[in-house]
């Protein structure tokens, strides 16, 4: 081994198709054309008809999959212009209490109540935490951590909003295959747009103020707005998964404010890598359907779920997708020196 | 004391250090010359330790591929792959670039978390060598490094690296981002460290302010050796008086 460490070293390469794709774009052959098409098309596909697939308990695990998802989408973005959320429960409860609030009180359809949770909750949730983006890192992580514990101490202590034992009886889809596609379609839609604007010159400042906001702060980019304008974004994708969650379960209580939306998608988009959107979104489509399918553990089940974190964050900190990304784009070889 | 055999270091695809060969004797002050980028940084990684360290957070990253191969000897035994912490066990001590200091605590704090290995007592005596050294920290005590001058955490960065007991001593450019007047106060305390018996290597830029301390030289350009003298024959080359000297 030793000889050969001597002579060899291993070369990383991109391949040759993500070569020209990347640069002068030319794609010669049916081949070419899948190899870039297939990773996002294979997925959009069998988002798509997953729904037409499972029915039942399966379909709504899918559903709170995608809503896991929306919720990791949200905070990958968030971390990405450097706001490190810890909690995304805060989004969610807010959605569902708008939503939930409206169906109940106003008696509006999901039609109406899920664009108004979504908007007016990601202007509140922007509003809220604006006085604290001057923070950074692990105090701005604090806020956002007690930020729904507040609120949810708040309803219940108040009896408001139907206090602790919540707002039932809400009205619900009227067509089955509204909720499965709805999710489905949300997240499709927040995954690519994320993409999209992350590549765009917005969310390269977005991606500046994460790494050095003095340095944009010197470029006459107002940082403050721009993190307001991001937790904007965050905070609708948030609301509207809470807001879906309420009519989805034609129920909205406290437990819409519980650290688990905190924590599991923090954990969706560690597993699946973060920065990309499209680990977050493999993660929370992982870690769900996995920690269902544990159910049969019963006490264990939270025991194997946390070894399977732990290792994977060890083994592969750079996130599943990440590595796949690699694996597919680069190939290896040993070469001479 | 130290020898360094065709050292190559490769990040990914691009090469660091292309075949590099040197030695450092001991009770020698040994410089090592070359513009930004030129390798010098990844030498004194590569030496002290560091790379290796970074090599095994990249692999478990998946990130960077950093290829180490050649010989590195220190005082007989090969050292290519040990643990940073062990070198320093052994005497190698690096004083990074850029004055690295522990910005919230005071200047005696430092040098008391620089002194880990040293027995109790003696770090008291070491933190009086360092203020006898540069007696202008000695106002200073219990100022928060945070708060010094770039020349103040330069001065302090080395007193740190003293702490450890070193008898190799690396310097990473030293005298980086400093005036000419500290830079050549600094030159004078390298060579009073010099004389209490420890081997130095340093690496700089610029060559002036170095030149009348150091014994050897040698110039890297593109992770190369190109040029290796005593401070005589470097002196007298035309190419390093016009590139390192700026004659």
């Amino acid at each position: 081994m030793a000889e050969a460490n001597l002579k060899f070293r291993r070369e990383r390469l991109d391949r040759g198709i993500k070569a020209r794709s990347d640069t002068i774009y030319v794609i010669s052959s049916y081949r070419e054309i899948l190899y870039l098409l297939l990773p996002r098309v294979l997925p959009v596909v069998g988002l798509l008809v997953l729904p037409l697939v499972l029915t039942g308990y399966w379909g709504k695990v899918l559903i709170y999959a995608c809503i896991l998802g929306l919720l990791a989408l949200s905070w990958d973005f968030l971390a990405s212009c450097g706001m490190f959320s810890l909690g995304q429960a805060f989004f969610f409860g807010v959605g569902s209490f708008i939503a939930g609030a409206l169906a109940k009180y106003l008696q509006w359809p999901p039609l109406l109540t899920i664009p108004v949770a979504t908007l007016g909750g990601g202007i509140l949730c922007a509003a809220f935490l604006s006085p604290v983006v001057r923070l950074r890192g692990i105090y701005f992580a604090m806020i956002t951590l007690v930020g729904p514990m507040l609120f949810s101490r708040l309803i219940i202590a108040t009896e408001y909003l139907g206090g602790s034992h919540g707002l039932s009886s809400l009205t619900p889809f009227t067509n089955k295959w509204v909720p499965p596609y709805l999710a489905v379609g949300a997240l499709l839609v927040c995954l690519f747009g994320f993409r999209r604007i992350i590549n765009e010159d917005y969310g390269l400042v977005l991606n500046a103020i994460r790494d050095d906001d003095r340095a944009v702060m010197s470029a006459a980019i107002n940082i403050y707005w721009r993190k307001i304008q991001a937790l904007f974004i965050a905070g609708s994708v948030g609301c509207f998964a809470g807001a879906f969650m309420t009519h989805q379960y034609q129920f909205v209580g406290p437990s819409a404010f519980a650290l688990d939306y905190s924590i599991l998608p923090l954990t969706a988009a560690a597993l699946g890598g973060a920065g990309t959107f499209a680990g977050a979104v493999f993660g929370s489509l992982i870690l769900v359907p996995l920690s269902e399918a544990l159910r049969v553990l019963a006490g264990l089940r939270i025991t194997f779920y946390c070894i399977v974190l732990i290792i994977c964050i060890i083994g592969l900190p750079e996130g599943i997708f990440h590595y796949l990304q690699r694996k597919y784009q680069q190939f290896e070889r040993l070469t001479e020196i | 004391m130290l020898e360094v055999k065709n050292l190559m270091v490769f990040f990914e695809n691009a090469i660091a250090l292309n075949d590099l060969s040197l030695e450092v004797e001991k009770g020698k002050i040994v410089a090592v010359l070359g513009s930004n980028s030129a390798g010098k940084t990844t030498l004194m990684n590569t030496i002290s330790g560091l790379l290796v360290d970074m090599k095994k957070k990249e692999d478990r990253r998946g990130g960077e591929r950093i290829t180490l191969l050649g010989a590195l000897k220190f005082e007989g035994e090969d050292i290519l792959t040990i643990k940073p912490s062990l070198r320093v066990r052994k005497g190698i001590v690096l004083s990074r670039e850029r004055h690295p200091v522990f910005r919230e605590s005071d200047v005696v704090e430092n040098l008391k978390i620089a002194g880990y290995l040293t027995e109790k007592h003696k770090v008291k005596e070491e933190m009086e060598d360092v203020f006898q050294l540069f007696p202008h920290l000695t106002k200073l005590r219990h100022r928060k490094a945070g708060l010094l001058s770039g020349g103040e955490q330069q001065m302090l960065a080395i007193g740190m690296a003293l702490v450890a007991r070193p008898r190799l001593l690396l310097m990473d450019e030293p005298l980086l981002g400093l005036s000419p007047a500290i830079q050549s106060d600094l030159a004078r305390a390298i060579r009073d460290i010099h004389k209490k018996n420890i081997t130095i290597l340093v690496t700089e830029q610029f060559a002036r302010p170095l030149m009348p301390i150091i014994d050897r030289g040698y110039v890297i350009e593109n992770g190369m050796l190109v040029i290796s003298g005593t401070r005589e024959e470097l002196a007298d080359n035309p190419e390093v008086r016009a590139s390192y000297l700026g004659v």
